[in-house]
């Protein structure tokens, strides 16, 4: 009984504080400029993307600090994660992550951050992928590949990047579903990957729709299947690989931003607060078209399940390609 | 004829005032992001990318451009004077330049670079102009055997790297072909010889290594033997510090081989410049007429290389432009710039972006004029800096090796292996061993394994597959006769003995 009568004003104060601290949320406001992060060296994909929303951000006025791109490549992102790790409770720094953050830290023993040791922020894109053949291939579907595949096992190739990206992983979810078997062939540019398939020297590759819409129009690719739920729109009449009977768990290339570990709640929804804005306005809206990605826009609960899920389910695709999975 | 035309319409976008400016902008800028180590075009260029989206497109191209083949002929000038590469494609140019230099003739090398720069650069625009839609078709021939036998061929210029000792040189070779294993392993994942070290992941720190292994070691080995006397010589007058009409004689040869190698090495996109400056470098010393001097200061051995990195990025901007496939990192960056100004790069851009392409060209040439004129009178300016004591320059080459090493990935365990390669630099130099020798396996190793595993996946183990392809076998027959090259010059001097003995 003595218990209650002490909880109440317990309550109250608590009601109190909360309120307090969420008055004093309002009010943050970066007050230098936020460092941010981002695993590949200058001109890699996050870099380019950090770089081009750093500039609309501030194009838009929607923050009132400099993003000061910061990059700490190396070990695929191990580095750039332990970086940040290190920046715990830092309110002034932010990270873009993509897939390989939670590939990297399954498959190497020395990248010891893992994705669910860093802040969820925001997911902002998600990057769709065709499977492509050259234009004079005979392959004008999945199937015909696939049956070429089965008649001389092991004899065609797929050029791609390292073994844990999504390239070869969709490989082995289609091999694993139509018992076809064909190589992967590792290429770490993408240049080298087009320019083998360009050349006739692999069969199909798997390439974003951006890379792959001017090599169609010139005649020089034919893309055979969308690697997504629906067609996409600049490809409308290529199917997806459900419809053509193959179905395989997707795997999704997403892009986006997290914060240091222990950052305080305000901080979080202060980007959550920016990038709600910035998601909606027209300069973001055509950047997303003209590198044909998918709106991925993901925030709260939503995206801390997607990071477990997406864990689950590599870990999983990853062991049934036989890379070793350390965690 | 139709390239004239064309590139009339080009000289009418580039030789606007504000094409021009930035132009100028762009390659003055590219200077001297190539004279500090450190500090590349890749990097400039992705920082400065979103300032361009306000520009005209042709503009934004022209200055970005101008920044990637301007930092070319500013990497030498660390290179030849303290023996820090400021570009990877420049490490070569250590050899003979900074001997050159040592012996007070460090403006003649920083000469004959700039005016060997601007011949190459020149025939690489003139290639882009002309074949560049059959170069890149032709390219796209080069499979992963065919980029084996061309690191092969790369690796068998050890032979001309070699001092006395062949064994010692294909030891360090093999040192620096197990250097480049360090890291994660692109086929499987796995960590190799990492150590538990997070940073070791990415791989040893190519610009690291080469700064710890020329610059510190050479600091290290002098700071050892002086006894207060002078290094350098520096030549009197203004007019001794440039290259004489027979330095530019002798360099007829290496300005040809190094436009026409870094050009077409430039033109697939698995290799680079730095692949083009050993391999010209390679060239002129087998065809040289004096091949002991090189690597003592022979000017063809700076001319040649630092010709052949600037004709490879006239041979890098080919299947960028033509197909809309980057080569390298830089070419990667502008892939994005043109993106983001709304071009859709690919097979068709250049036939209708015309202005484009053809104000790029013709403000390449004028580039490439106005690098020539900054450069050249810099030249005695940068030179003067030898006449430091070494009390003040050696504490300086510290200072630049470790702000320009740190800069790269600011980290500081780069710093910390950069002294290391300083420590084994010094003890390669003490016990004789060719530093270059290591380099150079350490430049090809990564690109060698891929191949090499790749080709061997493409032809499920089957090896003969190196040999078999037309491109690939000849450019294997070609490394074997560079390899055989001292077994015939050792039996010739033996022959020559033998006749002598007898006569």
């Amino acid at each position: 009984m003595k218990n209650k009568a002490i909880l109440l004003p317990i309550t109250v104060a608590t009601i109190m504080a909360v309120s307090l601290d969420l008055a004093w949320s309002q009010a943050f406001k970066p007050g230098k400029q936020i460092e941010t992060v981002v695993h590949t060296g200058p001109g890699g994909g996050s870099d380019l993307l950090a770089r081009a929303i750093a500039e609309m951000l501030q194009k838009e006025k929607l923050v009132s600090q400099r993003l000061q791109v910061v990059n700490k490549s190396g070990g695929g992102s191990a580095v750039a994660m332990s970086y940040l790790a290190g920046k715990k409770g830092e309110t002034h720094t932010i990270g873009f992550f993509t897939g390989v953050w939670i590939t990297n830290p399954l498959t190497a023993a020395e990248a010891a951050v893992t994705i669910k040791d860093l802040t969820p922020v925001v997911r902002l894109v998600l990057e769709p992928a065709v499977i492509a053949v050259k234009a004079d291939s005979p392959y004008k579907n999945v199937k015909d590949f696939i049956d070429a595949a089965k008649k001389t096992p092991k004899q065609l190739s797929q050029s791609g990047g390292s073994v844990t990206s999504r390239d070869n992983l969709m490989r082995l979810l289609i091999q694993k579903a139509t018992g076809a078997q064909w190589n992967f062939i590792s290429f770490p540019s993408g240049g080298e990957r087009l320019s083998n398939l360009l050349g006739g020297h692999v069969q199909i590759m798997v390439i974003e729709p951006q890379e792959a819409g001017e090599q169609i129009r010139a005649g020089n690719l034919r893309v055979i299947a969308a690697l997504g739920e629906k067609r996409l729109a600049s490809l409308p009449n290529v199917p997806t690989l459900k419809e053509q009977g193959i179905d395989v768990p997707l795997i999704p290339q997403a892009r986006g931003v997290m914060a240091p570990p222990g950052v305080p709640r305000e901080v979080v929804q202060y980007w959550e607060g920016v990038f709600d804005r910035f998601e909606k306005t027209a300069t973001w809206r055509r950047y997303l078209e003209q590198n044909q990605f998918e709106d991925g826009y993901l925030k709260g609960p939503g995206l801390s399940k997607f990071f477990d899920d997406l864990t689950v389910q590599m870990r999983d695709v990853l062991k049934e390609a036989g890379a070793k999975v350390v965690r | 004829m139709d390239a004239l035309e064309n590139l009339l319409l080009g000289f009418a976008v580039a030789l606007t005032p504000i094409n021009l400016f930035w132009c100028f902008v762009g390659v003055v800028l590219g200077t001297v992001v190539g004279v500090l180590p450190g500090l590349g075009p890749a990097a400039t260029i992705a920082m400065l990318l979103p300032l361009t989206l306000k520009m005209d497109p042709a503009t934004a191209i022209i200055a970005l451009a101008g920044i990637f083949y301007g930092a070319r002929y500013g990497g030498s000038t660390t290179s030849i004077l303290l023996n820090i590469p400021g570009e990877s494609s420049s490490v070569v140019t250590c050899l003979d330049g900074y001997q050159m230099a040592r012996q007070g003739r460090a403006g003649a090398a920083l000469g004959i670079s700039a005016i060997a720069s601007f011949v190459a650069g020149t025939v690489g625009v003139l290639g882009l102009m002309l074949i560049a839609p059959p170069l890149a078709r032709f390219a796209l021939r080069f499979a992963p055997p065919e980029y084996f036998a061309l690191m092969v061929l790369g690796l068998a210029m050890v032979v001309f790297l070699a001092g006395d000792s062949m064994v010692k040189a294909l030891l360090a070779m093999l040192v620096g072909l197990w250097l480049a294993t360090i890291g994660t392993d692109l086929f499987t994942a796995e960590s190799r010889f990492t150590f538990g070290q997070v940073k070791l992941l990415g791989g040893v720190d190519f610009i690291a290594a080469t700064v710890g292994i020329f610059a510190i070691g050479e600091v290290l080995v002098n700071l050892e033997s002086r006894g207060g006397a002078e290094i350098f010589k520096l030549a009197k007058g203004l007019r001794n510090l440039l290259p004489t009409l027979q330095d530019l004689k002798d360099c007829r040869f290496a300005f040809l081989n190094g436009s026409v190698i870094g050009f077409l090495v430039g033109a697939l996109p698995g290799a680079g410049a730095t692949v083009a400056s050993f391999l010209s470098y390679g060239i002129e010393k087998a065809v040289s007429r004096h091949p002991e001097k090189f690597g003592a200061g022979a000017i063809e051995g700076v001319a040649a290389p630092e010709g052949a990195n600037n004709a490879d990025a006239g041979g890098a901007l080919v299947p960028l432009l033509t197909l809309g496939i980057p080569g390298g990192n830089t070419t990667a960056i502008l892939l994005g710039g043109l993106i983001l100004w709304g071009y859709k790069p690919g097979p068709l851009l250049i036939q209708e972006h015309p202005q484009l392409f053809w104000g790029l060209v013709a403000s390449m040439y004028i580039g490439n004029v106005l690098l020539l004129v900054l450069n050249l009178p810099l030249v005695p300016l940068f030179a003067q800096i030898l006449r430091l004591p070494y009390y003040v320059l050696y504490p300086l080459i510290l200072g630049i090796s470790i702000v320009g090493v740190y800069s790269v990935n600011t980290s500081l365990f780069d710093v910390w292996m950069m002294g290391l390669f300083g420590l084994l630099g010094y003890f390669m130099r003490k016990l004789d061993f060719p530093t270059a020798a290591l380099i150079l396996g350490m430049v090809l190793g990564d690109g060698l394994e891929r191949a090499l595993r790749q080709s061997l996946m493409m032809s499920q183990g089957d090896i003969t597959i190196l040999a078999t392809r037309p491109i690939s076998g000849v450019l294997l027959f070609m490394a074997v006769a560079i390899l055989c090259l001292p077994t015939i010059r050792k039996v010739r001097s033996w022959r020559a003995e033998a006749v002598e003995r007898e006569g």
